[in-house]
């Protein structure tokens, strides 16, 4: 495979030791929150410990897949050859209900369609065997 | 203000910028030693003089340490160097760093010197790893998001807590263009009106093409030395290093604490202290601006003017000669050159060259005090440094 078919594919996400059981959870349809026992900061981004505390007495819970659009921006210009064909794209932060904010995609609409502020809910969409990505369509 | 922080104790002795915009032909490490040689040149000393040298990252010439890369290229053997990677704001850590490393005894004369070739040097594999590689492989490369969106949000962001609108972000690329119609050697001088921004095609939301910074090719170069060794050499109009300050705020775009106002204010706040001046004492400025709502942040975030007024200020002519803080009178990264990391370079060429006062019709008149503020990322990195004449010591 040169190079060039490479940029053609998709980057898919290579799970690491922190970040397995979100994309195993993804897998099953949930997506997976990591909520501190000490301080009950509640974090998406996977890691061995609280951001906040240190702690490392962490639990997974499904998020409720409920969020808001915090800001968003239509992407015209692909980030190379293997997204060109999904131009306009909307990318959201949205603010989960339960407090984390993340990145992702709009589904399911147009892209103009998109506001600040917007509810929006989770949907999982299987990408293939392994790879399973939160994205969002409109509540 | 304290004795022991490098405020005043190492000074600018020399500048040099390589030939910038489409320079096909010439490898980054090119670029770089051809912007050294005029650094030395106008700091009068030979290579023989350096002892310390810093750089960073070129996509064109991919070495791990570019530092030394380059030392071996130009035919040097420095006791102090590092290549250093925290994106667009790397430029003014050199100064800080250099800086520091000086005032601590590590080197004398340390060469800050970064290039690449953007524009003609990439080969497409490059250029798509320029695009990407910095955004994180599991929870955002996945979505395809460009570096340009991450900036996208936080304007956008910003226009919808502050009523900012496309129109005062587009006023920041034609006040741009208009600086670079006067830059000898800017890589786009052709004028621009507001109109000519918004019809130039999306991007990412909120920008159009013309919100959007260029993409070249070049290099700059500065020599660092001690305000004392600057005195022995006889240097006419040394530029010192009065303040410094860095803040890294998050690594994710997901997790910046607040999309409207950056670690610019910490970062700016820390080199005020440290020169002993504020925001309303600078003369000029060189705000990074790899876009357009970028530069609107960061006039507010630097103190220029109170938060979410930023577009106002600009609309009102404030970034430009007869306003309040004249910024990157060069064009900028919008108008004159933006090679990548060195970008910001240009910046530090300007500000120094009108602290020097050798700008000719572009000179803002009685310039001592200059501000440059750095940042990349998302807005991830930011540092800013403060420089002064002898007067302002």
């Amino acid at each position: 495979m040169t190079a060039t078919d490479d940029a053609r594919r998709k980057p898919l996400p290579t799970p690491d030791a922190d970040s397995a059981a979100l994309w195993r959870g993804l897998r099953d349809g949930v997506l997976l929150l990591q909520h501190c026992g000490d301080c009950r900061h509640v974090q998406y981004y996977q890691q061995g410990m609280c951001r906040q505390c240190g702690s490392e007495n962490l639990s997974h819970r499904a998020a409720s897949g409920r969020g808001r659009v915090h800001s968003f921006s239509v992407v015209h210009r692909a980030p190379g050859p293997a997204f060109k064909d999904d131009t306009p794209y909307a990318v959201l932060l949205v603010d989960l209900e339960e407090g984390p904010r993340m990145v992702s995609t709009y589904t399911g609409g147009k892209p103009e369609d998109v506001t600040f502020d917007m509810d929006v809910v989770l949907v999982c969409e299987r990408i293939d065997d392994t790879t399973t990505l939160p994205r969002f369509r409109r509540a | 203000m304290s004795d022991s922080t490098l405020r005043g104790k190492v000074a600018v002795i020399g500048i040099g910028l390589s030939p910038v915009g489409k320079v096909p032909g010439r490898s980054p490490l090119w670029l770089a030693a051809d912007a050294a040689k005029k650094a030395l040149a106008d700091a009068g000393l030979e290579k023989s003089d350096l002892d310390g040298v810093l750089s960073c990252h070129a996509f064109a010439s991919p070495f791990h340490r570019f530092s030394v890369a380059f030392s071996e290229y130009f035919g040097i053997q420095p006791t102090f160097s590092n290549t250093l990677q925290v994106s667009g704001a790397t430029a003014a850590t050199m100064f800080n760093i250099g800086a520091a490393a000086i005032h601590g005894g590590l080197a004398k004369v340390v060469l800050a010197v970064a290039s690449d070739s953007l524009m003609t040097g990439l080969t497409p594999d490059l250029a798509l790893r320029s695009l990407t590689e910095s955004r994180d492989q599991q929870y955002e490369m996945p979505f395809g998001i460009p570096v340009a969106n991450t900036f996208a949000m936080t304007a956008h962001r910003h226009m919808k807590e502050f009523g900012t609108t496309a129109e005062q972000l587009a006023e920041v690329a034609v006040v741009q263009r208009r600086h670079a119609a006067r830059t000898p050697g800017a890589q786009q001088t052709t004028p621009i009106t507001v109109d000519d921004v918004l019809n130039s095609g999306w991007v990412t939301t909120p920008y159009h093409k013309l919100d959007c910074s260029l993409i070249s090719d070049g290099g700059a170069a500065f020599i660092l030395t001690s305000a004392e060794h600057a005195r022995e050499l006889g240097i006419a109009k040394p530029i010192y290093i009065l303040g410094g300050g860095e803040c890294y705020t998050h690594e994710h775009i997901f997790l910046m604490p607040s999309l409207t106002t950056t670690g610019a204010v910490t970062s700016s706040r820390m080199a005020y202290e440290m020169a002993g001046y504020g925001p309303k004492d600078m003369h000029v400025a060189g705000v990074y601006d790899c876009f357009t709502g970028t530069v609107i942040m960061m006039l507010e975030d630097l103190g220029f003017c109170p938060k979410g007024e930023g577009g106002r200020f600009v609309a009102d002519g404030q970034m430009t000669y007869g306003g309040q803080i004249p910024s990157n009178t060069h064009g900028g990264l919008l108008s004159f050159a933006h090679s990548g990391m060195p970008g910001s370079l240009f910046h530090f060429h300007e500000v120094i060259a009108q602290l020097r006062g050798q700008c000719g019709e572009r000179q803002v008149r009685g310039a001592e005090l200059g501000l440059v503020h750095s940042l990349g990322a998302g807005f991830a990195t930011n540092a800013t440094t403060i420089l002064g004449t002898e007067n302002t010591l």
